[in-house]
Formats: structure tokens, sequence, C-alpha cells
């Protein structure tokens, strides 16, 4: 039983410094803001969180902490994607090669 | 008369903060979890028993289909990003939430975005939300169809 | 199976720290103001990423409480400093 829950752990872990090297990857690699935030939202969602299930699957206590920090990322993540990619928008920050963008259309045909 | 539905959430998060179960630590997170329902007011709304049981199944679903997707475009958007040309479309497109309800209109923008690829840019007074996406072309037809069935499933739970 | 997990936690946590590294240097020759906080938001993140790596080798769960309050403390300063540079005030 042991041995099985630490071989999830391990998996957890692995996968988990995977996703986090694909973040940076992304941030170092993609061409503008808006693409950089998906890259990195990821770490968030996926890194950290896989290695709170390792903690939740190996450590002796304090899973219930993990559960918690589990949710607040859940729900936090978006929200900083979100507001970030709200002020660069109001900030006027071009997107490079877009294929199209319906928000820019609307405010042509509000004005 | 305070939401019950408050108060339970708040002295779970109490209990698994402290990890203590001990009554009277469970008396001491009742305690704060009503004086902070008391002190911030919460607009609620009638807990109808009858509906519960199909709640509980639309929530459950709800989850499922939520790390569904996630799995799923995270290793989209991996591949995405380790391959050496990066074939990317990036582009705003309009997505009709098609909810009334403002909570249901922000689970849906919390979910849209939570999936690796797509992200909630801007949502007018309508409720269509301007979603940034990493490939634009392949998958308008996909994400209008998913749209539709999470909101029948948000219209099961509120 | 033990030293299995211990090794690759310590790997884990060598190629984490390089991470931080990569995401500083991002700060600090960043294009933008928004592209610098993207990734300031990177750095703590990955820094939530290390505190779980410690308190898994070390076996102990003080470091997931520190992990809760720079969490909470980092996604409240970033949302904040999101509408600051927007809007250029506060309320």
């Amino acid at each position: 039983m042991d041995t099985i829950l630490q071989l999830l752990a391990l998996i957890a872990v692995i996968t988990g410094t995977f996703f986090s090297v694909v973040g940076v990857v992304g941030l170092v690699r993609l061409p503008d803001v808006y693409t950089r935030l998906h890259a990195t939202g990821k770490v968030g969602v996926f890194g950290v969180v896989l290695l709170l299930v390792a903690a939740v699957l190996w450590a002796p206590l304090g899973w219930g902490k993990a559960l918690l920090l589990i949710v607040l990322l859940m729900v936090a993540g978006p929200v900083t994607a979100h507001a970030i990619a709200s002020a660069a928008y109001r900030l006027g920050i071009p997107m490079k090669d877009a294929v199209r963008d319906d928000l820019e259309s609307e405010r042509k045909k509000m004005e | 008369m305070v939401s019950l539905r408050s108060i339970l959430l708040l002295t779970l998060v109490y209990l698994a903060l402290t990890a203590n179960l001990q009554p009277l630590n469970i008396l001491t997170g009742i305690l704060l979890a009503v004086g902070i329902t008391a002190v911030l007011p919460h607009p609620r709304q009638k807990l109808r028993w009858r509906r519960l049981p199909g709640m509980v199944l639309a929530s459950l679903r709800y989850a499922f289909i939520l790390l569904y997707d996630l799995l799923a475009s995270g290793i989209q958007v991996a591949r995405i990003v380790l391959s050496p040309k990066m074939p990317l479309r990036p582009g705003i497109i309009a997505i009709p939430s098609g909810c009334t309800n403002e909570t249901a209109v922000a689970l849906s923008a919390h979910a849209i975005t939570l999936t690796p690829g797509e992200m909630v840019v801007e949502i007018d007074d309508a409720g269509v939300m301007y979603t940034h996406m990493l490939d634009v072309a392949d998958a308008e037809q996909d994400i209008l169809a998913a749209q539709k069935m999470r909101r029948e499933l948000l219209q099961k739970i509120l | 199976m033990a030293t299995i997990l211990i090794t690759t936690l310590y790997i884990s946590l060598t190629i984490h720290i390089f991470l931080i590294g990569i995401a500083v240097w991002r700060v600090w020759r960043g294009e933008n103001s928004i592209d610098r906080l993207i990734s300031t938001d990177l750095v703590t993140t990955l820094m939530l990423a290390v505190l779980v790596l410690i308190s898994l080798i070390l076996r102990d769960s003080i470091y997931i409480d520190v992990a809760l309050g720079l969490g909470a403390l980092s996604f409240i300063g970033t949302v904040a400093l999101a509408k600051f540079l927007a809007d250029e005030k506060m309320f």
C-alpha cells in the first residue's frame, strides 16, 4: 500500500515538474503578452497542483491544508490571468500576428 | 437568519486549516463562521431540498467535464509550446454565454479561463465573453457546443 | 522506493530553482510593464512549488502554511497591481 502511494506521488512529481518546465519555456518562446499568459497560467494550474497532490498522497499530515491550497489555486489562477489580460487590452498592447479580433470590431461598431 | 451553507463551508475551511477535531475546536469554528456571516451579509437563496439530488449529480458531472477539458487542452498546449515551429493562430473570438444569471456567467468564464489555451479578456453587459485563444481556426464549433452543455448543467445547479 | 522518490524530489527542487532564475531574468529584461507583471506572478508561483517540495523533503507540514499565506497575498497583489497599471488608480 505504501509503495503504491509512493509510486503515485513519484508520477505526480515528475508530471508537475514537466509542466513547470513547459510553462517557463513558453514564457521565453511565445511572441506576445496574451499568448505568454496561457503558458504561465499552466504552471499554477498543473505544476503546483500536481506537487500538492503528491503532498496529499505521501506526507503524513497536513493534507487538509494541501487540499485548501489546491482549491485556492484553482479559483485564483483564472482570476489573475483575466485581470492581467484585461489590463493589457485596456493599455492597448497589440497582439502579434492575430488571425481575428472580434472585440476590436465590436469597439468600432460602438463608436 | 444566516445562510446555513456558508456557515458549513467556513467551518470546514477552519477545520482544514487547524487539523484538529476536538469538540471545543469545532465549536470555535462554528462561532467564527457565524460571526463572519453576520458581519459580511451575503445574498442568500433558498435551499430547495427536492432539487438537491439533481443538483449534486449535475455538480459532479460539471467537475468531471472540467477535469477532462483541463487534461486534454493542457496536453494540446504543451504540444504547441514544445514543437519547434510553434503553429500559432492567436485571436479573440466572441462566445455568447447565453445565461442571464450573473453567477452562471462568472462560472462559465471561470471554466473557460481555467482550461489552458482559452482566456476570457472582456465580458460585456449582454454576457458575451470575448475569449483569447491560441488556435482560433480549429475549435470554434467545439467551444460553442461545450458552452451550451455547460449552460444546461449550470441551470440545473443554480 | 523511498530513496528514488527523495532523489526525484531533490532533482525537481534543482529544476525549479533554475526556472526561478530564468523568470527573474524575464522580470529584469521585460518588454513592457505587463510582461514584467506576468513574470513576477510566475516567480511567486514557482516559489509556491519550491515551498511544497521542501515540505515534501523535510516531511513537515508547516511549509504548506507558508505556501498558503504566500498564495493568498500574491493573488491579491497581482490583481491590485494589474488594476493600478490599467486605470492609474486603486479604487
